[in-house]
């Protein structure tokens, strides 16, 4: 090809270029301005470079690492829930729970929507409430969020199936609460839910996260601590859409959770709301058909221990675990729907106070005899009615007409007898104050017990002072309101007029009788444990046990003689519980009680007085080693629903023929 | 289009017409041989970095793909020094009314990809007119000024050329392709600077457009005339503000950012760099390739390929110095400008110093058309070269 190039003709002059071109000092001058720019901008790109690389170069690999590195939380099953025979109350069943990790979501919100929207469909958890969720923990893209736990095998099915579609989705190993025995013990059970963004405040000192699943009610509430575990920690490379790529690496293992042992017996637990249904049944054939509710509970009068505490109505607290049905949680959750079921919610054994009615005489009796306003065998007339102040209050019974002393004045619950004592109380010169109702307190009454299960109710001990804060000036109420009345205080002498107790108050009250004036502190947790496998021991690592019980200083000859009148109520002729007590083998002592009470039925206009049907007593007479308390709402009188419903416990724990006991490894 | 094949009985050596011939002997002693070697060592290193960058993708490493580019650049450029750009010049007219005619083209029946109307699908390959315009629109308006080049100093010849400029440019903006349009600007400006005119005239078209800048990304808008897709404004001005929106119009810069710093001093290989491997940066085998090399190798790789840039502009703009006459010192400025502009702006915005544009990082950057008119443009600074004045050897 060399050959065929004319070197010679290279380069002659243009013959359309009239003036020779040269290269300008202008045009040199220009070409400098852009090499110099040239340079400059080079150099703005090494020292860019050079920043970024060199001097930041250790952040953003941090960055780059986190960007990949998704660490996974490993669920630490929940500790199971004991009965003190170590049946599981409370169990654990392992399932699946969906997972959202914001940073993996498509980057398009059109794309990202018609992800959630499927996911919606699939799970049943509504787009809104996902979207929700999402702007909860918008500032942490890399914590997950649980959309869902518990599916349905052939959801999890799918979702494996499809997961291309769902970047961002992940299936991961969880656990739910199971309850073999359904609804027994629902409410001093409680259960387990996600934590709310205010309780996520206020714990995430404690270490809680706030994807945690935490104890929302009950003892699962109380001691969360103990029954959650330690979530453990695993780690996953994922590449920009969320696709794993690689196995996932354990860091740490999760700890399970321990388990809880309670003082309750499963079966007296069982017995117990049982003999709720009883005995609502029992006042419905007695004409009392607007009983819908009540409480039992069964304690150890020694130490406070509690052997079951049944409330109705109730629930299933599996209701709360998987897929959650708004329906079915409505009861719960929603005031409305609470009222229309009566607030299945509500452990009405602590959180729900009436007047104690006629169980409350043993107080009136006590401080009387302490306050020498009375000798036990000193007589007083029992008659069909008591007038004072030019008031009449009628005795429960107009069949009546003699003289009688303290213990008969229990036994036959007679109302005149404490009228009189009412009187005498209010009649104390100032200067003494008001016993009644400081016995009233110093019997646990008025008070939280301090039970290791919330939430739970004062209930009141109504006195002058009171009356006079409550029914203040500034609230619009006159003088005649914020006094005192006598009436007031005849009335509470026989457990009527605002006075308001809770049945777990009143269980204390005649654990304290019983035990010889001793007030208990009532518990339901006995001890956390790792649960003994494969022949291993149980090991207990943290025993609650009782608290000690404290004195209350009642004098034990006035005690003496107020045990007495309990054991002739449920023994002598006259007794009002005699027909229900009388033939059982164990010699059981106790207090009928049925107190007026103002209630608002569903569906009438006005509230009505409807009476509450109250039992409360222990036995064995001698050496007591278990108290039962039982209220029947709107059950009519004492004798009527609650003392047999609380005979039907003490069948349980005594056996029919009185031999059998509940086994008990609390005693040692 | 005037470019000729490579014709074996080297017809295109004869002298033409007034334009004269090479000696291929010649030819070689001639050529910049700097030059050349920057252009090989940026090829080569180009295709070596795209290995990879592209090794993890879905369809497995670009670089055979590429390499057959550089090969058909090669061929390009070989064939581009036998023709004197003369021919250019004489033919700026039919260069500037094809290039306009295939932009409208590309607009009427062009394939979409990305929101945007670019490529022309010719079957083997998605041809994108835009960018092969880029060289076409450096030789029409240096035929234009250099035809002009004793009226320079008027207003009119000025504002004339900017019309001619300016209708190319707002063709490739209405693709869009807000991008390539900013580089066709920055041609325009070095053609206009190297043809000489007035400073005043420079300093005018600089504010104005600023301006007009101003107007599309605020002034606008604000009155209600959204002349950008919301997108496309919240893209160019993103990087004033990376931390805003991480998931959104920003999410592109912070990973681009993170993956350019987590390469530190010695990158992070092939198999570490998880932003690139693990898809976190996207488009990191086009438009953030420099970010992608910059993690895989780190500032001393990166560093390499920017020092081969800088020995490429440093020659074009010797060439501009010793180029014959003032049509081949204006075509060699405008394309040393062009290119030193879309280096800076591919760069600079994967580090977050310039707006975010779709703007191919030369010889690195998967893609057909950008690599060849790559070396197309090498091909026609060579081609002055040959040509310069001076001591003649053979």
């Amino acid at each position: 090809m060399a050959s065929t190039t004319r070197p010679g003709r290279f380069l002659p002059g243009d013959p359309r270029v009239a003036e020779p071109y040269r290269l300008t000092p202008q045009l040199a001058f220009r070409v400098a301005l852009l090499a110099f720019l040239a340079l400059a901008v080079f150099a703005m790109l090494f020292l860019r470079l050079w920043a970024l690389q060199v001097l930041s170069g250790d952040k953003y690999l941090a960055v780059a690492n986190d960007n990949r590195v998704r660490t996974l939380r490993l669920e630490a099953p929940r500790g199971p829930v004991l009965d003190r025979n170590g049946n599981v109350l409370v169990g654990i069943v392992p399932g699946w729970r969906v997972e959202l990790w914001p940073a993996d979501l498509p980057k398009t919100w059109p794309a990202q929507r018609t992800e959630l929207q499927a996911l919606s469909g699939l799970t049943g958890v509504s787009l809104k409430d996902i979207l929700a969720l999402l702007n909860r923990h918008a500032g942490d893209p890399l914590t997950p969020i649980v959309v869902q736990r518990g599916l349905r095998q052939d959801q999890i099915f799918y979702l494996k199936e499809h997961n291309a579609q769902f970047p961002g989705v992940r299936l991961a190993n969880s656990y739910l609460r199971k309850y073999p025995y359904q609804s027994l013990g629902a409410q001093i059970l409680g259960y387990v839910g996600q934590i709310t963004a205010e309780e996520y405040k206020t714990m995430k000192k404690r270490g809680y996260q706030p994807t945690d699943s935490i104890g929302q009610a009950g003892i699962e509430a109380t001691y969360d601590t103990y029954l959650r575990g330690k979530d453990g920690k695993a780690q996953l490379t994922v590449d920009s859409r969320g696709v794993p790529k690689g196995a996932v690496t354990p860091l740490v293992g999760a700890t399970p959770g321990q388990a809880l042992r309670l003082t309750i017996d499963i079966g007296l637990q069982r017995a117990a709301e049982r003999a709720l249904s009883y005995g609502i049944q029992l006042a419905h054939n007695g004409g009392y058909t607007y009983a819908d509710g009540g409480a039992i509970v069964a304690m150890d009068p020694r130490d406070g221990a509690i052997l079951a505490m049944a409330s109705s109505p109730t629930y299933q607290p599996s209701i709360f675990t998987g897929h959650k049905d708004p329906k079915k949680l409505a009861p719960l959750l929603d005031l409305k729907a609470a009222d229309a079921a009566n607030h299945p919610g509500i452990n009405r054994a602590i959180d729900a106070a009436y007047p104690p009615g006629s169980t409350f005489k043993p107080v009136t009796a006590l401080a009387a005899m302490q306050e020498h306003l009375i000798t036990p065998t000193q007589q007083l007339l029992c008659s069909p009615s008591y007038t004072a102040y030019k008031q009449v209050f009628n005795n429960w019974t107009n069949l009546i007409n003699q003289w009688i002393d303290l213990p008969t004045a229990l036994a036959m619950s007679c109302d005149t007898y404490f009228y009189e004592l009412g009187k005498r109380f209010y009649l104390l010169p100032a200067d003494r104050g008001h016993p009644l109702q400081g016995w009233a307190n110093r019997f646990g009454l008025g008070q939280k017990t301090l039970i290791d299960v919330s939430p739970e109710v004062s209930g009141l001990i109504p006195t002058p002072e009171w009356r006079r804060n409550f029914y203040s000036k500034s609230k619009g109420y006159g003088i005649v309101d914020r006094t005192w009345k006598p009436g007031y205080s005849i009335q509470m002498s026989i457990g009527q007029g605002q006075i308001l107790t809770t049945p777990l108050q009143m269980t204390r009250l005649y654990a304290m009788i019983a035990n010889g004036g001793n007030l208990v502190t009532p518990h339901i947790a006995d001890d956390v444990e790792i649960a003994g496998v494969k022949g291993q021991p149980i090991r207990v690592l943290r025993r609650f046990g009782a608290q000690p019980p404290q004195p209350t200083n009642v004098d034990p000859t006035a005690l003496s003689y107020v045990q007495r009148g309990l054991e002739e109520a449920t023994h002598s002729s006259i007794g009002t519980g005699a027909g229900v007590f009388g033939n059982f083998p164990v010699d059981i002592a106790g207090k009928t009680g049925s107190a007026e009470k103002l209630v608002q039925l569903p569906g009438f206009p006005h509230p009505s007085n409807q009476t509450q049907s109250w039992w409360c007593g222990y036995g064995p007479y001698n050496q007591p080693t278990i108290v039962v308390c039982a209220l029947i709402e709107n059950g009519g009188h004492g004798g009527t629903s609650a003392a047999p419903a609380a005979l039907k416990v003490f069948q349980q724990y005594f056996g029919k023929n009185g031999q059998g006991q509940i086994t008990n490894h609390l005693s040692d | 289009m005037t470019i000729e094949a490579v014709d074996r009985s080297a017809r295109g050596l004869r002298a033409q017409r007034s334009s004269e011939a090479v000696g291929l002997g010649g030819a070689l002693r001639r050529l910049d041989w700097v030059l050349l070697g920057g252009l090989v060592a940026t090829a080569g290193y180009g295709l070596w970095a795209i290995d990879g960058i592209t090794m993890h993708d879905a369809g497995g490493s670009s670089m055979t793909r590429q390499a057959l580019y550089v090969f058909a650049g090669g061929l390009l450029f070989l064939g581009t020094l036998f023709i004197d750009p003369g021919t250019y010049r004489r033919l700026w007219r039919p260069i500037y009314f094809g290039t306009l005619g295939l932009m409208v083209f590309v607009l009427a029946a062009g394939a979409v990809a990305r929101g945007s109307r670019r490529w022309v699908d010719v079957g083997f390959f998605k041809f994108q007119p835009s960018e092969f315009g880029k060289v076409l629109f450096v030789l029409a308006l240096a035929g234009f000024l250099a035809e002009r080049s004793r009226s320079i100093n008027s207003v009119r010849a000025t504002l004339a050329a900017i019309g001619y400029g300016l209708v190319p440019i707002l063709l490739v903006f209405v693709q869009p392709d807000i991008g390539t349009a900013l580089v066709y600007t920055s041609a325009l400006g070095a053609v206009l600077l190297i043809a000489g005119v007035r400073w005043w005239h420079l300093g005018a078209l600089a504010t104005a457009t600023v301006i007009s800048a101003l107007a599309v990304l605020w002034l606008l808008p604000a009155a209600g005339v959204n002349v950008l897709k919301p997108y496309q404004a919240a893209r160019l001005t993103g990087f004033t503000h990376p931390a805003n929106d991480p998931r959104g119009s920003t999410y592109n810069l912070r990973q681009s950012i993170t993956a350019v710093g987590a390469g530190g001093l010695r990158g992070r290989g092939v198999l570490g760099a998880t932003q690139t491997r693990l898809n976190y940066l996207p488009e990191h085998s086009t438009d953030f390739a420099f970010a992608s090399l910059a993690e895989e190798r780190g500032f001393f790789g990166a560093s390499i390929l920017l020092l081969l840039y800088l020995l490429i502009v440093w020659r074009a703009l010797k060439i501009v110095t010793s180029a014959r006459d003032m049509y081949a010192a204006i075509v060699a400025g405008g394309i040393a400008f062009m290119f030193m502009f879309q280096v800076f702006v591919n760069a600079a915005m994967t580090m977050g110093i310039a707006p975010i544009t779709g703007i191919p990082l030369p010889f690195v950057s998967v893609g057909g058309s950008s690599m060849i008119t790559n070396f197309l443009a090498i091909g026609i600074l060579q081609a002055i070269y040959l040509r310069r004045p001076g001591r003649r050897r053979g």
